[in-house]
């Protein structure tokens, strides 16, 4: 019989988000464990199996510690395939809004000595070890991370088809589509799969699955930025670490 | 001088280690437990942010908890606003708040400490080995994340709760729906407090001071009227003037009240407010007390026994949440959220989180940009407790071996259920 792959679920700095869609899967997610050796996961087991290589090693989180740092090298060093997950690993998430902010100010706010505190500007896993594959989302989407780690566990390569959210979003093209309405929705630029979660719940797209990597958002924020103040979509594309990605093409 | 250390407690939501120095005569000379996530700096990051985005920002300080999170914080802009946010609104962000102390009591009850009672060490082994067990829990997580779902839009992160209300509110069909199966629910519940009411808890023994939320009405929760610790104190008053934060151990603000430890969460809230549960809940914590031969002072000195009362709050906040549901089917789903107006202001909100009190406060200015924030989450505030329990416990294990006593230090973290990403946020 053919060994079952061993995978492992690994947090750095986070809210530990993604690793709840997995457990808040329920049923569907322990039927998933059946298939593969769980290696380790923080959440789930206390002493990790001792292993020297995982064929799949998951990623949430922010390397933000010393450790952060020391935990992300030995993954990708006994990992056959690195995989990140959710939108702080692949993007940087919401502790990049730091980014943004003039050096030390935020620390600051909050501590009056800030010396022996972690404070690295807040960066992709990928600046620091190569990454195979991302399972983007804040949080991920349950059912795509199923999809692509079976995939995995199969030998093929995942794809996330390169589509934008409004392809699957019930409001497109309808009176009620929130950019109709002026609100400023980034789901012309941002990759789906995530079912348009927030346009269907009236919230608009903030773009946590990353833009489109075929498009140019040059002008979609152009037309944004007639509709609201250039500070306000600013500050709309820092909130889930997409800023960077767009400012590339202004 | 003997060191003992525990460097990684896992199966808690985030990482902490624990050190401690005991001398040869077993002396308790040091003790620490020390947070292994770095800072975030959710509170730093939402200074000089518009008031609309703080609901989606602090919702990720935890995946466990978000909705306690973004409804504290929504409810505190309020006040600073001055917006009053309508019966059905409040009525649904009570659901919410039920339901998510259910959630997040059966993960832990059942994934993270069970299998302490058993030294396994792994969630897949237990759930072999109690399938009916994993069964109930199972079901009863499915039925409270599914109210999160369809009131918030998703289980993590939901995005529909806002300031002033809802972006979207659920059908009346589909609140209607979710009593679908209550009683399967609620039998789950009671064949889960069978399995609690029979496990044997480690003794342990230390007074304390128990904080949470109380009113003259109901089993707080959403709202209190005050902060019980026993004295009584406004919200307020107790915030501003009857605790510190201790800015010297980063990257957590520990808090003391009045230079001392206390304990929150379930064991504090039914330590508290135990007449205001539902006739079930109380009837089995007084067969718990008569089954262990427990006098009730006895019970809550044994922080162990947090354990149990998570699970007595898993029903009686299961009636709760029926009783909701019925209310909510009541009212008039035709309402439109509330436009925000824009003023200058200040608002503190104290709300239950599965864990405790949580403390959330804003200042903003004219034109609605962050101008102060702090956020005092339950961990924070009980983290001081734990460490005074254990030097009690660890005074008690010195001759076992050094598994084992590993074993137990962990298993006493696991009771108090700590959030190290609430916690360091």
């Amino acid at each position: 019989m053919k060994r079952k792959p061993k995978i492992a679920i690994f947090s750095l700095t986070s809210c530990e988000g993604c690793q709840f869609v997995l457990l808040d899967l329920g049923e569907k997610f322990f039927k998933f464990l059946e298939k593969v050796e769980l290696a380790q996961c923080s959440l789930l087991e206390e002493e990790p199996l001792r292993c020297d290589l995982f064929d799949i090693a998951f990623v949430e989180g922010n390397p933000i510690t010393k450790k952060d740092f020391k935990t992300l090298k030995e993954v990708r060093e006994k990992a056959k395939i690195l995989v990140s997950l959710g939108n702080c690993a692949t993007l940087g998430g919401i502790p990049e809004m730091k980014n943004y902010q003039s050096k030390e100010r935020t620390i600051r706010f909050i501590y009056k000595e800030i010396n022996n505190i972690d404070n690295p500007e807040i960066k992709e896993i990928d600046n620091f070890v190569k990454v195979d594959y991302s399972i983007p989302g804040c949080p991920i989407n349950g059912e795509e991370f199923l999809r692509i780690a079976n995939e995995l566990i199969k030998g093929k390569i995942p794809k996330i088809p390169q589509k934008p959210v409004c392809s699957e979003c019930p409001l497109s093209g309808t009176k009620d589509c929130l950019l109709r309405k002026k609100e400023p929705c980034l789901g012309p630029i941002t990759l789906a799969g995530c079912d348009a979660i927030c346009p269907k719940s009236s919230v608009i797209c903030y773009g946590c699955r990353g833009i489109l990597n075929n498009i140019n958002p040059k002008n979609f924020i152009k037309f944004l930025n007639k509709m609201r103040s250039q500070e306000e979509i600013e500050e709309n594309i820092e909130i889930f670490g997409i800023k960077d990605d767009i400012k590339k093409f202004l | 001088m003997i060191k003992i250390v525990v460097p990684h407690i896992h199966k808690i939501e985030g990482e902490a280690g624990f050190w401690a120095e005991v001398s040869r005569e077993g002396k308790i000379e040091k003790l620490r437990l020390q947070t292994l996530l770095g800072l975030r700096q959710i509170e730093g990051i939402l200074i000089g942010r518009r008031a609309e985005e703080v609901p989606i920002v602090v919702s990720r300080i935890c995946g466990i908890c978000p909705v306690v999170h973004i409804l504290n914080a929504s409810r505190a802009l309020e006040i600073a606003l001055d917006i009053k946010p309508s019966l059905l609104t409040s009525l649904l962000r009570r659901l919410l708040l039920a339901a998510q102390i259910i959630q997040s009591h059966t993960l832990h009850l059942f994934f993270l400490t069970l299998p302490d009672f058993f030294d396994i060490e792994s969630d897949l082994d237990l759930m072999r080995r109690f399938k009916k067990e994993a069964k109930a829990a199972l079901k009863i997580r499915d039925f409270s994340l599914k109210i999160t779902r369809v009131v918030g839009g998703r289980t993590v992160h939901p995005m529909r709760p806002r300031i002033g209300g809802f972006s979207k509110l659920p059908t009346e069909e589909e609140v209607k729906k979710l009593l679908q199966g209550f009683d399967e629910v609620y039998d789950a519940a009671l064949f889960l407090i069978g399995t609690f009411q029979n496990l044997s808890y480690t003794s342990l023994q230390r007074k304390t001071n128990f904080v949470s939320l109380s009113s003259k009405k109901e089993y707080s929760f959403y709202q209190g009227e005050y902060i019980f610790t026993p004295q009584l104190f406004s919200i307020g008053d107790f915030y501003s003037n009857k605790i510190e934060e201790d800015l010297k151990r980063p990257p957590v603000k520990r808090v003391k009240h009045l230079g001392k430890p206390y304990m929150l969460g379930a064991i504090a809230r039914i330590n508290n407010n135990q007449n205001f549960l539902s006739a079930e809940s109380k009837e089995n914590f007084k067969l718990f007390l008569k089954n262990h031969n427990l006098t009730s002072e006895e019970f809550f000195k044994n922080s162990f026994h947090n354990l149990f009362c998570q699970i007595i709050e898993v029903l009686h906040f299961l009636r709760e949440i029926e009783k909701l549901i019925k209310e909510i089917l009541r009212q008039d789903f035709k309402e439109k959220p509330s436009k925000l107006e824009i003023q200058r202001g200040s608002g503190l909100s104290a709300m239950e989180a599965p864990r405790g009190t949580l403390f959330t406060y804003f200042e903003i200015d004219e034109n609605g940009r962050i101008l102060d924030c702090d956020i005092v989450t339950p961990t924070a505030q009980f983290l001081n407790n734990l460490e005074e329990d254990l030097k009690v416990y660890l005074g008690s294990l010195l001759q076992v071996s050094p598994d084992e006593r590993t074993r137990k230090i962990r298993a006493l973290i696991r009771a108090y259920d700590p959030c190290i990403s609430c916690a360091t946020h």
